[in-house]
């Protein structure tokens, strides 16, 4: 499965500044797996040591929010990275 | 609360409205708002509200009016540099529109005051460029059952919500907890000056929304803008049950400062500023603390400390013998929040007092060495 990855402002150091990339995988685990083999340490601001999505990030395929890793993507999705913001 | 003829005269436009009226106008006059951090979204926020005639607008900002802030902080000009921004707000405000009243408190909004504060509002706009104040305010809202509107910027990117009390989520649903490091604000990461022009206008039209009654307000949904792209992305984002403050069994239940809420690293990082590391850098008593880059291999072939070595955060797992146990290894990065990572990742593992270069080598360039190329 081929989708894309919007990746949230304070990340895009690790693409190049790259706003979105394309990635395969049929769960978001395997998504952010396959993003992590171009990106090494973005998925560590993600998802911490226990598999779970940090409290400051927000997951979301399409419009839905996926809590888990084991969410379904589907060919076509977009997959979105969203994080807290500070700058006012 | 009636308008008088030079209210009707001021505010024609909204009467000519029907969804607004001389009803909504006289639900602005009567409203009292509060702008919590006037800066680049508080300024415009605050400039279109005080232009709507919303009838009493405080404005809550600590700080000093800086010459970088007029960049896009339009509230001020030239003449306003080193003045309050509560201050010189008020007065520009009380210039735009003198049919208002406008309250400047210029504080810093802690746990002891923002109760005290909050309770001679009836709506919170927070525009605040610190992490832990926007939770301080959430908090606050939620406890105290005022609506807030939201919203926060970086760089081409930013994001807005809306919470109403009993209704949808609020922002601690959204982010139930600010990271370790924090965020980069506006002075690390730097950002477009009509950025926050763009989210603070989004802010004051649910404001009035709110304040009137009309329209569909932004709860539930977390709506995103990317400046470069120009895309509004819409999210839905529902109240959790075991929201820490509006849950079901909140555990937070007064304003607390940030110091006071629990942490999932445990024992302290030590915070080092920029000026504090090259102190002990060239302190020649103390041992050689242990700099740690954990920035990508590219980042560090463009610029780094002397001494340094380079662990990417990502491989930081497995390679963290590298770092003796003993050693109390300062982690660095770009901007404070990668090397934060890298703290509570080491903290686990057992490493003793970790420290983090806060604001990373961008506030190392800005402190200490502008001749260091921070990639």
């Amino acid at each position: 499965m081929s989708c894309t990855v919007r990746i949230a402002s304070p990340l895009r150091s690790y693409t190049a500044g790259a706003a979105t990339l394309a990635a395969r995988g049929s769960t978001l685990a395997e998504v952010l797996a396959n993003l992590e083999q171009r990106c090494p340490g973005i998925r560590f601001r993600m998802i911490d040591e226990h598999d779970r999505i940090r409290p400051h990030m927000r997951l979301f395929v399409n419009t839905s929010e996926a809590r888990e890793l084991s969410a379904a993507v589907r060919e076509g999705d977009t997959v979105h990275v969203i994080c807290a913001l500070s700058g006012g | 609360m009636t308008l008088t003829a030079s209210e009707r005269a001021r505010y024609q436009r909204h009467l000519a409205l029907t969804e607004i009226g001389a009803a909504g106008q006289e639900k602005l006059k009567a409203a009292r708002v509060l702008v919590v951090g006037v800066g680049g979204l508080g300024s415009p926020a605050a400039l279109y509200l005080a232009a709507a005639g919303c009838g009493t607008l405080g404005l809550l900002d600590c700080d000093r009016v800086e010459l970088s802030n007029l960049q896009r902080q339009v509230l001020f000009d030239s003449s306003g540099i080193a003045r309050s921004k509560a201050e010189a707000g008020r007065e520009r405000l009380a210039s735009l529109n003198p049919e208002i009243r406008v309250l400047a408190h210029a504080l810093e909004l802690k746990a002891a005051n923002v109760c005290a504060v909050f309770e001679d509002y009836d709506l919170v706009l927070d525009g605040t460029d610190r992490l832990s104040t926007r939770y301080l305010v959430n908090d606050a809202c939620v406890i105290l059952g005022l609506p807030l509107v939201s919203a926060a910027i970086h760089r081409f990117e930013g994001q807005v919500m809306t919470y109403v009390p009993g209704g949808g989520p609020c922002y601690r649903c959204v982010f139930p907890q600010a990271p370790e490091g924090g965020v980069a604000n506006c002075a690390q990461a730097g950002v477009l000056g009509v950025l926050p022009g763009v989210l603070g206008t989004l802010q004051a039209t649910e404001a009035i929304k709110l304040i009137t009654g009309v329209g569909e307000p932004l709860t539930g949904r977390l709506l995103t803008y990317d400046a470069l792209e120009m895309r509004f992305h819409e999210f839905r984002v529902a109240r959790r049950p075991d929201c820490a403050v509006c849950g079901d069994a909140p555990t937070i239940t007064e304003p607390r400062d940030p110091a006071a809420l629990p942490t999932a690293a445990g024992p302290a990082v030590r915070r080092l500023t920029a000026a504090a590391l090259h102190e002990l850098l060239r302190d020649a008593r103390a041992p050689a603390p242990r700099l740690v880059d954990v920035r990508e291999v590219y980042e560090f072939s463009a610029g780094h400390l002397d001494g340094s070595i380079n662990i990417p955060l990502g491989e930081l797992p497995e390679r963290l013998a590298e770092i003796a146990p003993h050693e109390a290894p300062v982690f660095i990065c770009r901007s404070g929040g990668r090397s934060l990572a890298a703290c509570e990742l080491a903290l686990r593992a057992g490493v003793a007092a970790p420290a983090n270069l806060d604001g990373g080598l961008l506030a190392w360039a800005a402190e200490v060495d502008p001749e260091l190329n921070v990639a």
